[in-house]
């Protein structure tokens, strides 16, 4: 891939995580002014959801931009080729956008859209990555 | 002769274009992985369970950012944090260039 086409794409990408990144604001936002003191359930260890991979391919086109291009590398904060996901497995898969969500693992553009994921979208996403093995 | 000049080049810019990446040596980072397939497997992918991931056929330069990471405290993980503590790094890189060179199921991902 050229640089000026790479380029191109790390624009659209970020442009899409900003998107993202207010979408989640905004829902964050309303569904705390909706609900403030909502039941506080909190199933404890609630048992992992299950996934559904049909489901989850539905769900990466935030991931293609990077994940589905052959050593595409990051530019932040070093430059480095972004991992091969497909093939991955599936309870790492969950644990490391639970990382990104929670801030654990930090990555500006992994958290970003992490904090856009339900436990069921990882779940789901994990389950079709971990079957295209 | 000019060929192999040639090939020198592009080699130095592949390196160069990878990075901090510093090529490690295969066949040392095998005889350093012993701590490393206690957990994540022999072969790098059938590892204890399917919370540690697979790492054969990972790209090198993600596996080194991901153990300097491990050793500097950026990225936390109890288990991972003691054995990256011990690492040089070229230890690093040597360990890195071991499991990026086996083969698994690792692919980057394609829209379906």
């Amino acid at each position: 891939m050229s640089v000026s086409k790479q380029t191109n794409f790390k624009a659209a990408v970020s442009g899409m995580v900003a998107a993202v990144g207010l979408a989640a604001m905004l829902a964050s936002g309303s569904a705390g002014a909706q609900a403030p003191a909502a039941a506080p359930s909190a199933a404890p260890a609630a048992p992992a959801v299950k996934g559904d991979a049909a489901a989850g391919a539905k769900k990466n086109s935030m991931c293609i931009g990077c994940h589905g291009i052959e050593n595409y590398k990051t530019a932040f904060p070093v430059l480095y080729r972004v991992p091969k996901i497909t093939g991955q497995n599936q309870a790492y898969f969950v644990a490391a956008l639970q990382a990104y969500k929670s801030g654990e693992r930090s990555h500006p553009s992994m958290q970003a859209i992490s904090g856009s994921l339900t436990e069921q979208d990882m779940a789901d996403l994990a389950a079709f990555y971990a079957q295209s093995k | 002769m000019a060929k192999i000049t040639f090939i020198s080049a592009v080699a130095a810019a592949l390196l160069m274009t990878a990075g901090v990446a510093q090529a490690g040596n295969v066949a040392a980072g095998k005889e350093k992985s012993a701590a490393c397939a206690a957990c994540h497997g022999v072969d790098g992918v059938k590892g204890l369970d399917e919370t540690y991931p697979i790492l054969a056929g990972q790209h090198a330069d993600y596996l080194e950012r991901a153990l300097s990471d491990y050793k500097s405290g950026k990225r936390k993980n109890a288990i991972m944090a003691g054995m990256a503590a011990a690492l040089s790094k070229e230890d690093i890189a040597d360990l890195s260039a071991y499991y990026a060179s086996l083969s698994g199921p690792l692919k980057s991902s394609k829209r379906r």
